[in-house]
């Protein structure tokens, strides 16, 4: 069970980490049209309940749904399985992991990057090697906090792939269960299961937190 | 010899239109004006910082831009070695991979990398520098680490933008020297925005003054630099001041205190002096009409009778303007002590939008 919760969790953190970098990095740097609606579009998960995304998903995921079987043509097999969790986890964990990139990159003057390509590197190359470089801490700690998001998730889960014993029960469920059939010494060693798990990440993402740096340049309002 | 070409309007938030053409052994363009002039957006055009400029730019021979043609190299592709006035250093690199930051331009220009490094460490005297982080350096050190950063890259341009500005007048001076010996020996075509009319002078070639994004002037260093005097030009020491009583002022806190006329009842504000607008007397003058009368110690002289003063107390100097004659009759040198005499009624005043909020 406890594998399966961190296999779940890993492949759902695994798979957004890119596109939540990605897309914390464009809301951070470029100002276009929908940046706000997308912002909460992406925020959405974080507001509401954990079941009516659950809901959701199950809806865009059934036979007829945009997702489903009928429509792709393929059974992406993720109702009632351990990959349904994943897609459950990962959706309830993307913006926690795109906000904290979002804040990571803004922390970093943009004039860098800026003088990163007058000195050759397209603009791939002037984020890989300067934003990314320069964020990672900040990406690291959202990228643990995603994860233990991931691995605290219920909500959503329980309603995509339900909480089947080997194979969709993860460590929320099984606390759940443990509580509904009154099985309380099990309950208490699964929470400190989840204790020790949220007291580690808690330490890595405040350890890894951005700071500002020392001796960086002041807001470009100071240049006369 | 090489030359750079440009012709440019820009019609964004900062505007400027711009049309200069030099050619020189290593031309140097000179860009002055005050804030809000459009400097910092035509350095930005021409990195390539800023897109959708209309007309033309070449440097070198290579069209960067030109607009009717639709051509406008993306900043990577330009070859500029761009000096900000805060250096920004890449924090998380020493400062030997910050200067070879731009290595692979370099290698592609077919330069000899370890000797262009060696030369510009050299030149620059930052060896002992090569294995700290920026974050440990000084103003000063942080300055000539992006110079040779830029000097590395192979630029077909140095684009400075104020690079010494944060600096104190001593390394401000110390530098200019290390960019003069640069400029000798690298031949690197220069656009150099300045607030100081000193580095302008002894820097550059040809000097283009702009005010609210129009050309107000264009030519040879010297020449600019006397008709910059007449009015609306001209060469002015900027102070921030206090009003301190019913029209006084004083530069600065701790500084000397101005008399001025229509200063408003409280507050802060932008005291502007024209530097030919600064008498300098070697004694104390009797029965003299003007208000302000304040000792001063000459921090440097240039051939073209600019003298920079350090009234006492004041913090940043002020630059007067007399003839090579006066110079010579009043036995004016670096160290001696004068008296600046400044009309109350020619003293510019502007409420401090700054500092007011």
């Amino acid at each position: 069970m406890l594998a399966l919760t961190l296999r779940v969790a890993a492949v759902a953190t695994v798979c957004i980490t890119p596109p939540a970098v990605a897309l914390g990095y464009v809301l951070a740097r470029r100002r276009f049209p929908g940046a706000r609606l997308l912002s909460a579009a992406v925020g959405l998960p974080l507001v509401l309940p954990p079941t009516a995304v659950g809901f959701l998903l199950l809806d865009l995921l059934a036979i007829d749904g945009p997702l489903g079987r009928r429509t792709l043509g393929v059974d992406l097999d993720l109702l009632l399985t351990w990959k349904g969790a994943a897609v459950a986890a990962g959706v309830m964990s993307f913006p926690l992991v795109a906000r904290t990139a979002r804040v990571a990159f803004e922390a970093i003057d943009p004039r860098l990057e800026a003088t990163a390509r007058t000195l050759g590197d397209g603009r791939l190359r002037a984020f890989l090697r300067v934003a990314l470089p320069l964020a990672a801490p900040g990406l690291v700690a959202g990228v643990v906090l995603g994860f233990t998001r991931a691995i605290g998730e219920f909500g959503a889960t329980v309603i995509v792939a339900g909480n089947i014993p080997g194979e969709t029960r993860t460590l929320a469920s099984a606390i759940y269960t443990a509580q509904q059939t009154g099985d309380s010494s099990q309950g208490r060693w699964l929470i400190a299961v989840s204790v020790a798990i949220g007291l580690v990440a808690v330490w890595v993402s405040e350890t890894l937190a951005p700071r500002p740096l020392s001796g960086a340049p002041g807001p470009p309002a100071e240049r006369r | 010899m090489s030359r750079f070409e440009i012709d440019l309007v820009w019609r964004g938030g900062d505007e400027f239109a711009l049309r200069v053409e030099i050619a020189a052994d290593g031309p140097t363009l000179g860009v002055v004006g005050p804030s809000g002039a459009g400097k910092t957006s035509l350095l930005e055009v021409v990195a390539g910082l800023r897109r959708g400029a209309s007309g033309t730019l070449r440097v070198d021979g290579e069209t960067w831009i030109d607009a009717a043609r639709r051509i406008e190299l993306p900043a990577e592709a330009r070859g500029v070695g761009w000096v900000p006035q805060e250096g920004l250093l890449f924090p998380h690199w020493s400062v030997r991979r910050n200067l070879l930051a731009g290595a692979r331009r370099a290698r592609r220009a077919g330069r000899d990398l370890p000797g262009d490094l060696a030369q510009v460490v050299e030149l620059l005297e930052i060896g002992h520098l090569l294995r700290r982080s920026p974050r440990s350096l000084s103003g000063g050190e942080r300055q000539r680490v992006a110079l040779g950063r830029a000097l590395c890259s192979a630029p077909r341009l140095l684009v400075l933008d104020e690079p010494f500005a944060a600096l104190d007048l001593a390394r401000r001076r110390r530098l200019l020297s290390f960019l003069l010996r640069a400029r000798r020996r690298l031949k690197v075509p220069m656009l150099f925005v300045s607030h100081d009319p000193v580095e302008i002078e002894t820097a550059c070639d040809e000097i283009v003054v702009l005010d609210g994004g129009q050309v107000r002037a264009l030519g040879p260093a010297r020449q600019i630099l006397r008709t910059l005097q007449r009015p609306g030009g001209g060469v002015e020491t900027v102070f921030d001041a206090r009003v301190v009583a019913r029209d006084l002022v004083q530069l600065e806190p701790g500084g000397p205190e101005l008399h001025v006329v229509g200063a408003p009842a409280a507050g802060a504000v932008v005291v502007g002096i024209r530097a030919d607008d600064v008498l300098l007397a070697t004694e104390r003058p009797i029965g003299l009409s003007a208000r302000n009368v304040h000792s001063a110690r000459i921090e440097s002289i240039s051939p073209h009778g600019m003298v920079e003063l350090r009234l006492e107390g004041a913090a940043s100097p002020l630059v007067a303007e007399v003839t090579s004659r006066a110079v010579a009759e009043l036995g004016l040198e670096v160290g001696s002590e004068v008296l600046a005499i400044v009309k109350a009624s020619a003293l510019r005043l502007e409420p401090d939008v700054e500092a007011s909020g």
